[in-house]
């Protein structure tokens, strides 16, 4: 490959290509415009970019997708940033989560108002106007009615019970998409082709724990994957250390039986050239706080081969 | 943290006036934003056959497709006005095209369905899934 060339910076642009849930465009007689807006991330405890709906009836996820060197013809002008912004209805249960969870190791009893507050996220109070939150909350936490007053206290048993639902809806979602979620993933780059592996059904469940842990504390993530019934996976990197991949591969073929087999191992282990780039906007931090898409491409859990 | 209370209001008044944009997702950076005769130059040079479509940029050969917003969901071309001088004030974002199919185009190698901007219109209805409410 040619040596890269130095290329300007791409200075703060003023323009967004967004692929839009239409409900943000039918604003109809609410006073409030959709807002973009600074949250707490529920996975990594940072500020990420979300949308509030007009008279923030419905919170919106914002998800860039991006691939290297690539730009938009947008009528008769050029737009440099050629990420795709998707904006995606969102469970505010994800957002209150982790206040419901910090206030619950009191163990008492509280009014949601007083427990939903974030000095560095004022806007997070918001969340509670939200149509699906305050009808949503049993699904975290238990209820107590006093008087005409609603009091809540975080239940880990509920949390599961219904994180596991979501994980069950999103293994549906991604068969019928035909999402290839296995091995195949990581050799042949997202092809659409099903893999006859017998532990497809663990391959699925892995996969869609992945995409809920985007949404949920590591901790948390954790305790669902035991509610699952899944065994922890060590991640690759750390079962096979750099020094031995490399003795692996050094290894004379002769040493090997099958030949095939070995080469089949070592080139399901060389990171293709697609998810290179993947990865590089993986590492890539989006000083906007949005969310890059690659997580949807690459499960954090991946099913190692036995 | 205080970059954290500001917001970007979504002006969406203008949804219902503004034009459609023909939309191209080109697979290179182009170290330049603004004005371009892109109709002149690459549009009426684009060659059309069944779902391919062809056209030469730069002498490199492009091969594209057309592809639709999946269901339920609008394509939008979002421009700020009116920069405000710091990152405290709250910023303003209206709606200055939009569109309902866009074209994406790959150096040399001919579209399919594994194309990862494909894929992504698979998204929407993955995140129903993980965000849509749950059954009592």
């Amino acid at each position: 490959m040619a040596a890269k060339k130095k290329r300007t910076p791409n200075k703060q642009n003023d323009s967004w290509v967004v692929i839009s849930a239409d409900s943000v465009l039918n604003t109809q007689k609410h006073d409030s415009d959709p807002a973009f807006l600074r949250l707490r991330n529920p996975s990594t405890d940072e500020a990420s970019l979300y949308l509030l709906g007009s008279g923030n009836l419905q919170l919106y996820e914002v998800k860039a997708f991006e691939e290297d060197f690539h730009s938009w013809f947008v009528g008769q002008t050029v737009q440099r940033d050629g990420r795709l912004i998707f904006v995606t209805p969102m469970d505010p249960l994800y957002l209150l989560l982790p206040y419901m969870i910090k206030s619950g190791k009191e163990g008492k009893f509280q009014p949601v108002n007083q427990v939903v507050k974030d000095e560095d996220f004022p806007a997070c109070s918001r969340l509670l106007s939200c149509t699906r939150s305050l009808t949503s909350l049993h699904h975290i936490a238990e209820e107590k009615e006093v008087g005409s007053q609603t009091f809540h206290r975080y239940s880990q048993d509920r949390t599961m019970d219904w994180l596991k639902k979501k994980v069950e809806r999103t293994v549906v979602a991604l068969k019928k998409k035909n999402i290839c979620v296995g091995e195949g993933v990581k050799s042949t780059t997202y092809v659409r082709v099903k893999s006859e592996s017998d532990n497809q059904e663990e391959d699925y469940l892995r996969y869609a724990h992945g995409l809920i842990s985007d949404y949920i504390s590591e901790d948390l993530s954790k305790v669902l994957l035991r509610h699952l019934g899944l065994p922890e996976l060590k991640s690759p990197k750390e079962t096979e250390p750099p020094s031995k991949k490399r003795k692996l591969s050094d290894k004379p073929v002769e040493a090997e039986e099958d030949y095939t087999k070995f080469n089949s191992a070592d080139f399901a282990r060389k990171p293709p050239k697609k998810m290179t780039a993947a990865q590089k906007t993986l590492a890539k931090v989006d000083k906007s706080g949005m969310k890059p898409m690659s997580s949807f491409f690459s499960p954090k859990a991946k099913a190692e081969k036995k | 943290m205080s970059c954290n209370t500001s917001v970007t209001h979504l002006d969406v008044s203008s949804r219902g006036r503004v034009e459609q944009a023909p939309v191209h997702l080109m697979p290179c950076e182009i170290e330049y934003s603004g004005a371009a005769q892109v109709s002149q130059y690459f549009t009426a040079t684009t060659k059309d056959r069944k779902q391919e479509k062809t056209v030469s940029f730069r002498g490199r050969g492009l091969k594209g497709q057309e592809i639709s917003c999946p269901q339920g969901y609008t394509g939008l071309v979002l421009k700020e006005v009116n920069k405000p001088g710091s990152d405290q004030e709250d910023r303003t974002v209206r709606i200055s095209s939009m569109f309902n199919k866009l074209t994406y185009w790959n150096l040399e190698t001919p579209p399919t369905s594994d194309d990862t901007v494909v894929m992504a219109m698979d998204w929407p209805e993955v995140a129903e899934a993980i965000h849509g409410p749950i059954e009592d």
